[in-house]
């Protein structure tokens, strides 16, 4: 059993790396602090509050841990030192991670240290499967891999539109595959989850879109594979984000958090319950979060419901819905729902179950063509006015079957085909080839979204870009594409696959 | 005119894996030795200065002064604290003040009783949030020489005799061991066995670059200068002694490869003593690595910093027991140190005042210290934590 008061403590340093700083000396704390050290009684008052969570540090010296205290064995080897920021003047422990040692693996110290990190947000350590999960930012990876470091700045609002829409965005799924068949899959490192991907695609959207966190006054969570029955992640995401109005008496975000549950269009059934409240002069939000995000579950191949297997992924994707400065905006939607009971995970089942009977029609393909479909016609829609069509992707096949049914073709709908790279993300499956869509997209675009959860109901909605989707574009490195084709992805076989997939 | 802290009687268990006995029991063991030796009854004890590092975690044992005032039937006042040294500490200071003239001094842990979570322990006790970031108990001192091998530069021929003089470090503690009767692992090891151990763990330090963990307990009588020369006809006297203290978290500290708590206790301790450096013929160093075993002997002032590799280095091409440090003879955890006499955390400051206390009345046996000069002044370096307490003691047979 875990100390709820401890891990709320190391939580709120930890995951956010808070840190003061003496406007006096200059002297940097990684904690909470009143007063400087050098400066005694007359630093009171001049201490500021500030981060590590947007910046670069350096990994000074490092070892290997092969042999971890108990909580930490799941890792396997890590490396494991120390990381300084701000030329030395604050220093930190560190483990590096998203790497497995190999057993054969040439180890020289001296090639690692010096380089450039970046703190990342992951779960500490195992614990009971009843405890709460601790969670960490003193984990680190090469920022000369992967994931690179981008710089954080906040963008002053300089356009107010009539239509709130998307103001941006971010995609984040991790650096392993698995690769059969003709799918590559994406893995979560075994310190990751759908808590520490939303965390991750929020970050990105906020680096991407520019917006000040404290004007996000909703934060939408939608994931079928909470590690929690009961615990939003969405408070999660709000406090390490830090969304919302802070007051300096609290440590309590001015933020109203939900985690939203509907299969795989948790995250998109509330993209209009975004764009309604920002619109709605009275609400006093000026921009609201919706994030869609999985650790895809599945049973073991030879399970029941293990045929799964062979298609979940892991991911997420971010966005951030309001009027000012909007790369999309959203023209309108669509939403319909039956009780069809196609697919499902019954309290306290580890995994979900799959009937099979209903799975494409009529789950998927009647729900996604009739939200679609309903769609165009409210708005007056032909085939050609739409230049983007993502559809809810769980394997290769569907999406482009209903694409081609509503007479999409290839340049319309292959653009956002992204099950083949990440797997099937579930509540970040549609979200996710949306993100790639907008990656990629020219102002004055229409793009039509039809996402698909089991249950089963679909949302569709028309975005239509503008031109500031170009301003923004170079503010995300992290794209779709890159993360799809980067170099340091690593490929694992099935064990390995199914020891990340289940994690710490 | 201040009494004199004086050690007339020293006792101990050997250290190593005790399953069959419970903590109290070890305890009782080491007394009644010192007791014996000084011809003691327990009702001559006027308090008791008690010491364990993680009895209540280990053991569940709050209160330890309850479960030695049951064994004992003494109702004196007794205190608990972390480390031998700072039990010791406060002995002195009751005996210097006046306010005892006799009292027992012990150190007790049972550290195999948690065998399977004792590294989670150790982790989280010395330094929280390195526990939180995935260190261990061995990555500390692994950073520290990264960190050192960095800053001073060192690589090619010297790194390789850096590595070689480490593993010399564990080696000579073996060898010292062999002649301890009381030590944990009693056996010779050879610089190979060093070396392929860090090989096999693929980092910079392996498992013989490491104290084990242990139980057992130690014990002192310590009484005033004048009391003492009715217990006993060769008494061994606290000259000098202090502590320092710094961060607990290891990143944070200002230097990353020495540690500040020797420096300011040895410069304390020794002008309490109205010594120097040279004056000291015998150390007995906190070597819960061999990287820390290094780093001590500069800390301490013995070698300078960057250097002490290279000291350790030349003194063992021919070891003859001693490190010979700019043409003196040092002589360095005779009993094994904590690598070969083992490292019960409250009890391993007992085991090296007893060392010094052993060797100062000439009463080592085979390990006994041989100076020309004639065996007068031992030092004890005991550390809390990753260096974030430090105690420095100089011990002397005569008052000066």
């Amino acid at each position: 059993m875990s100390s709820e008061p401890i891990e709320r403590r190391v939580s709120y340093l930890g995951d956010r790396l808070r840190v003061t700083r003496c406007q006096i000396c200059g002297k940097e704390y990684f904690e909470i602090r009143d007063y400087c050290g050098n400066c005694g009684r007359k630093s009171f008052g001049k201490m500021l509050d500030t981060d590590l969570f947007y910046e670069k540090g350096k990994l000074e010296v490092c070892t290997l841990v092969n042999e971890p205290t108990n909580k930490f064995t799941k890792l396997g080897g890590y490396f494991y030192g120390i990381v300084s920021f701000h030329e030395g003047k604050i220093r930190v422990p560190g483990r590096v991670t998203d790497h497995i040692v190999k057993c054969d693996e040439e180890i020289d110290f001296s090639t690692l240290e010096g380089r450039p990190v970046t703190p990342r947000f992951r779960r500490r350590y195992s614990v009971d499967k009843s405890d709460i999960i601790p969670t960490i930012s003193l984990t680190f990876t090469f920022a000369d891999e992967y994931y690179p470091h981008q710089d954080h700045s906040l963008l002053k609002p300089s356009k107010e539109y009539d239509i709130a829409g998307i103001v941006g965005y971010g995609c984040y799924s991790s650096r392993f595959r698995i690769n059969e068949g003709s799918m590559q899959r994406a893995i979560p490192f075994v310190d990751e989850d759908a808590i520490t991907a939303a965390v991750e695609a929020g970050k990105l959207a906020l680096i991407h879109s520019g917006v000040n966190n404290s004007h996000i006054g909703k934060i939408y969570v939608g994931s079928e594979s909470n590690p929690y029955a009961v615990k939003p992640i969405a408070s999660k995401v709000a406090q390490v984000l830090r969304l919302g109005e802070e007051d300096e008496e609290d440590d309590v975000q001015g933020v109203d958090a939900v985690d939203t549950e509907f299969a795989c269009k948790a995250a998109t059934s509330v993209f209009k319950d975004a764009v309604s409240l920002v619109n709605y002069s009275k609400s006093n939000v000026d921009n609201a979060m919706v994030i869609g995000t999985d650790n895809s579950q599945s049973a073991p191949r030879d399970c029941p419901g293990g045929e799964l297997d062979m298609f979940v992924g892991y991911g997420a994707a971010a966005f951030i819905f309001g009027k000012n400065d909007v790369i999309a905006e959203v023209e309108g939607w669509y939403s319909c729902t039956s009780d069809t009971p196609d697919f499902w995970r019954r309290d306290g089942e580890p995994f979900p179950m799959h009937g099979g009977r209903f799975t494409g029609d009529p789950a998927y393909f009647k729900h996604v063509r009739k939200a679609a479909k309903k769609l165009m016609e409210r708005l007056r829609l032909q085939v050609d006015d739409v230049d983007y069509f993502v559809a809810h992707q769980p394997n290769a096949q569907f999406p482009v079957k209903v694409a081609k049914e509503l007479g999409f073709k290839e340049e319309q709908y292959l653009p956002s085909l992204q099950v083949v790279k990440f797997g099937n993300t579930y509540s970040g499956a549609s979200p996710v080839g949306l993100a790639a869509v907008l990656d990629v997209a020219k102002p004055d675009s229409r793009i039509l979204v039809a996402s698909y959860g089991s249950g089963a109901g679909s949302d569709a909605y028309s975005l239509l870009t503008t031109s500031q989707i170009l301003d923004k574009r170079p503010r995300q490195k992290l794209t779709v594409k890159y993360q799809a084709e980067n170099p340091f992805l690593e490929y694992v076989d099935y064990t390995t696959y199914r020891r990340l997939k289940i994690g710490m | 005119m201040q009494n004199l802290p004086a050690i007339v009687a020293a006792g101990r268990t050997r250290f190593g894996e005790h399953y069959e006995k419970e903590p109290e029991k070890l305890i009782e063991e080491a007394w009644l030795k010192a007791s014996i030796e000084a011809n003691l009854e327990r009702k001559d004890i006027e308090a008791c200065y008690l010491s364990d590092y993680f009895l209540p975690i280990t053991n569940k044992l709050g209160l330890e002064e309850g479960f030695l005032s049951e064994l004992t039937e003494l109702h004196v006042p007794m205190e608990v604290t972390r480390s031998f040294s700072s039990a010791l500490s406060n002995a002195c200071n009751a005996i210097i003040a006046g306010r005892h003239d006799v009292v027992l001094v012990g150190g007790i842990e049972k550290m195999t009783d948690r065998w399977d979570k004792i590294r989670d322990d150790l982790m989280l006790l010395e330094d929280p949030w390195s526990f939180y970031a995935g260190c261990t108990p061995e990555a500390n001192h692994e950073l520290m020489l990264r960190a050192y091998i960095k800053k001073y530069g060192l690589k090619g021929e010297n790194l390789e005799k850096l590595n070689i003089a480490l593993a010399q470090v564990s080696v000579n503690n073996h060898l010292h061991a062999t002649k301890n009767e009381f030590a944990q692992y009693q056996r010779k090891i050879t610089l190979e066995n060093v070396l392929n151990a860090r090989k096999e763990a693929r980092k910079p330090l392996g498992l013989y670059d490491f104290a084990p963990i242990s139980d057992g307990a130690a014990t002192i009588i310590l009484s005033s200068d004048k009391t003492a020369k009715r217990l006993t006809a060769k008494p061994v006297y606290v000259l000098g002694f202090s502590s320092a203290t710094d961060f607990l978290t290891f990143p944070a500290r200002d230097d990353l490869t020495h540690f500040i708590v020797t420096r300011i206790a040895t410069k304390n301790a020794l002008k309490a003593a109205g010594l120097s450096l040279r004056d000291l013929q015998l150390a007995e160093l906190y070597d819960q690595s061999t990287v820390m075993e290094m780093v001590s002997l500069e800390d301490m002032g013995f070698c300078e910093p960057g250097k002490a590799w290279k000291s350790i280095y030349e003194s063992c091409q021919e070891y003859q027991g001693y490190y010979e440090i700019d043409g003196r003879q040092l002589f360095v955890n005779m009993n094994g140190g904590l690598k070969a006499d083992g490292n019960p955390l409250g009890a391993t400051g007992g085991a090296q005042i007893f060392e010094v206390f052993r060797q100062l009345r000439g009463e080592a046996g085979e390990r006994q210290v041989k100076s020309d000069k004639g065996l007068k002044h031992g030092c004890v370096l005991e550390l809390e934590g990753f260096g974030t307490k430090g105690y420095v003691y100089v011990l002397g047979s005569d008052k000066n």
